[in-house]
């Protein structure tokens, strides 16, 4: 709206000298559209060989390399949609999904919950809500690797705080990192240990926007709390929701880090996501052909959630 | 009235408690990793645990600095130098560009910044790494700045393009009325009045670039490419159960990180949310 407003005025001030001789105003105009024409592509170009330098070729790449036997990077047969049948069909592959899945919902739900719990929380302005929203972000903000690593540290079954502190309890056997479900608790524990902050960030500047008045009316006319959060906030607050949500998605569904650091995958891969099998795929066995099927696919999932997202943006753009 | 303000006392409390839950929750571990860095090696495994260690030693972190760690750390230091200063330079064009000109395929390439920014690093780690294999760029310091460069490049020309939209346009037409180039106006003009927006963006280049992990373990596989979380995972691998050495490098990796957020907070939201500098 404002930009629109103030734009105007201006164009027309541009526009202005065709009011003087024409010879000369056609050469001004050529010479200002000519340079129009290129300058922008010039500066943008940078940024747009370097996306499709190491980005879309990549992915390109990682088709053709995905329809042929590629180990050790040297290409040896095509395969057609060999890779992808053997990638659909290895128990390795479909206990991952499995296990992405169980790892996803769960700490997404977490995340989520606890995210939008602390935006609520520490909404206010508060000089404590400020100081509690930057400790809280610390998680996020250091190294993922680091933030597995020191959590494992606690979690470690030989010498790890908890199971030193849990041993005289008589849960001395408490190997969190050794039992199946005890690790995947472990890595959710991680992800909602390190996002939650994240997920509170995107929620609480979606309740900025809330309309103040909008809470005041609806107190005026007598809603409680838990009515005003059903009938204004959620309503209100649908797009950043479901924004936050894909966003936590997306980096659920491909993370590496905290099964690499955390569990190694372990026990028996009780905890091996699809990043993890994709990572040792290509870049411990070095079947290329077939980790690079893996990507594609995982790719086109990624695509359909970033296309939700790319669609939400716009009706978020529009609304303001 | 006493009643009144008891219950104000209490909520008052509560209010405290729940904060400091939250802070234990948030800060243990990492306070938890600094107390077994500082501690002796053979009391480590101490029981009953010790928070704040009563012989503080820094034998840990001397060790590191004997096992070379201070080539990993320049290494990061590098990468990320030169990662915040390819992507400023280019993010300031594209974003100048977006925000001041009209022109075929904006839309398009704003669709594209929004697209790459959503993209999982993991997912592009196999692809990648056969490109740069095939132009030579693997395992190598200059390999992973380009990547970087291309994986924040997007965030920052968000940043400021956002920012960039708030500067007034008076003075740049002003400026070229007096004979100033687009280059000029872009150097002697917009960049002086964009300190925010480029710390902001900057900020954001600057601890990926320092914190990666998931591109630079699939790109680097020489001790001497290296960066700080490289070393820290072969660490890990190394030292295994040596839980004093692989504190300490958590320590140096994460310090620098904390301190800088603190300083600069607030530019870390306006980065998160995707634009929108306050100034």
């Amino acid at each position: 709206m404002q930009s629109g407003a103030t734009l105007r005025p201006r164009r027309q001030a541009a526009d202005r000298p065709t009011s003087f001789t024409i010879r000369n105003t056609t050469e001004i105009t050529m010479a200002r559209t000519k340079q129009r024409d290129w300058q922008p592509y010039g500066f943008v170009l940078p940024l747009l060989a370097l996306e499709i330098a190491f980005v879309v070729i990549p992915l390109c790449l990682g088709f053709y390399y995905s329809l042929h036997r590629a180990d050790y990077f040297q290409v040896t047969e095509f395969r057609g949609l060999g890779n992808y049948l053997r990638i659909l069909e290895s128990p390795m592959v479909l206990n991952s999904l499995w296990t992405t899945a169980v790892f996803s919902v769960f700490a997404l739900f977490f995340t989520f919950v606890l995210g939008f719990a602390l935006a609520l929380h520490l909404e206010k302005d508060s000089r404590l809500n400020v100081y509690l929203r930057a400790i809280v972000l610390v998680p996020y903000v250091i190294a993922m690797l680091v933030g597995s690593l020191l959590l494992k540290w606690i979690f470690t079954q030989d010498s790890g705080l908890l199971h030193m502190v849990l041993g005289p309890l008589g849960l001395g056997q408490a190997t969190i990192l050794a039992d199946p479900q005890a690790a995947m608790g472990a890595l959710v524990f991680n992800a909602v240990w390190r996002d939650s902050a994240f997920a509170m960030i995107l929620l609480l500047a979606g309740l900025k926007s809330i309309d103040p008045q909008l809470y005041a009316a609806a107190r005026v006319d007598g809603a409680g709390p838990l009515m005003r959060f059903r009938t204004l906030t959620l309503p209100l607050m649908r797009i950043p929701i479901l924004i936050t949500t894909i966003r936590l998605l997306i980096h659920f569904v491909n993370v590496l880090t905290f099964s690499l650091i955390l569990t190694g995958g372990g026990p028996n891969e009780a905890t091996q996501t699809i990043g993890l099998t994709m990572y040792r795929i290509g870049f411990i066995d070095f079947r290329i052909g077939q980790a690079s099927a893996m990507s594609i696919l995982v790719f086109l999932f990624n695509m359909a959630l970033i296309v939700a997202l790319l669609r939400l943006f716009r009706t978020k753009q529009e609304a303001v | 009235m006493s009643a009144w303000k008891q219950r104000a006392r209490a909520r008052r409390t509560g209010e405290i408690v729940t904060a400091v839950l939250i802070a234990i929750v948030a800060l243990f571990p990492i306070l938890w990793g600094l107390s077994t860095s500082l501690k002796p090696a053979d009391r480590i495994l101490e029981y009953p645990p010790e928070f704040i260690p009563s012989t503080p030693t820094l034998e840990h972190y001397f060790f590191l600095v004997e096992t070379g760690i201070w080539l990993p750390i320049l290494n990061s230091l590098i990468v990320s130098a030169f990662s915040v200063g390819l992507s400023l330079v280019l993010g300031t064009l594209a974003g100048y560009a977006l925000a001041r000109f009209d022109f075929k395929g904006k839309g398009a390439t704003m669709i594209l910044i929004v697209a790459v920014m959503s993209i999982p690093l993991p997912s592009l780690t196999v692809p990648t790494f056969i490109l740069l294999a095939l132009i030579g760029l693997n395992d190598s310091l200059f390999g992973l700045i380009v990547l970087y460069t291309a994986y924040q490049l997007p965030i920052t020309v968000w940043i400021l393009y956002g920012y960039f939209r708030t500067l007034p346009r008076e003075l740049e037409s002003a400026a070229m009325i007096d004979g100033y180039s687009r280059l000029d106006v872009l150097r002697k003009i917009v960049v002086p009045l964009s300190g925010p927006g480029l710390i902001a963006s900057g900020l954001f280049v600057l601890t990926f670039a320092w914190n990666d992990f998931v591109v630079a373990v699939a790109m680097v596989s020489s001790a001497e490419n290296r960066t700080l979380p490289l070393a820290i995972y072969n660490y890990l691998g190394f030292f295994g159960r040596e839980w004093g050495p692989l504190t300490a490098s958590a320590m140096v990796a994460t310090v620098p990180v904390i301190v800088i957020f603190v300083f600069f907070q607030r530019y870390f939201l306006s980065g998160m949310t995707g634009g929108s500098v306050k100034g």
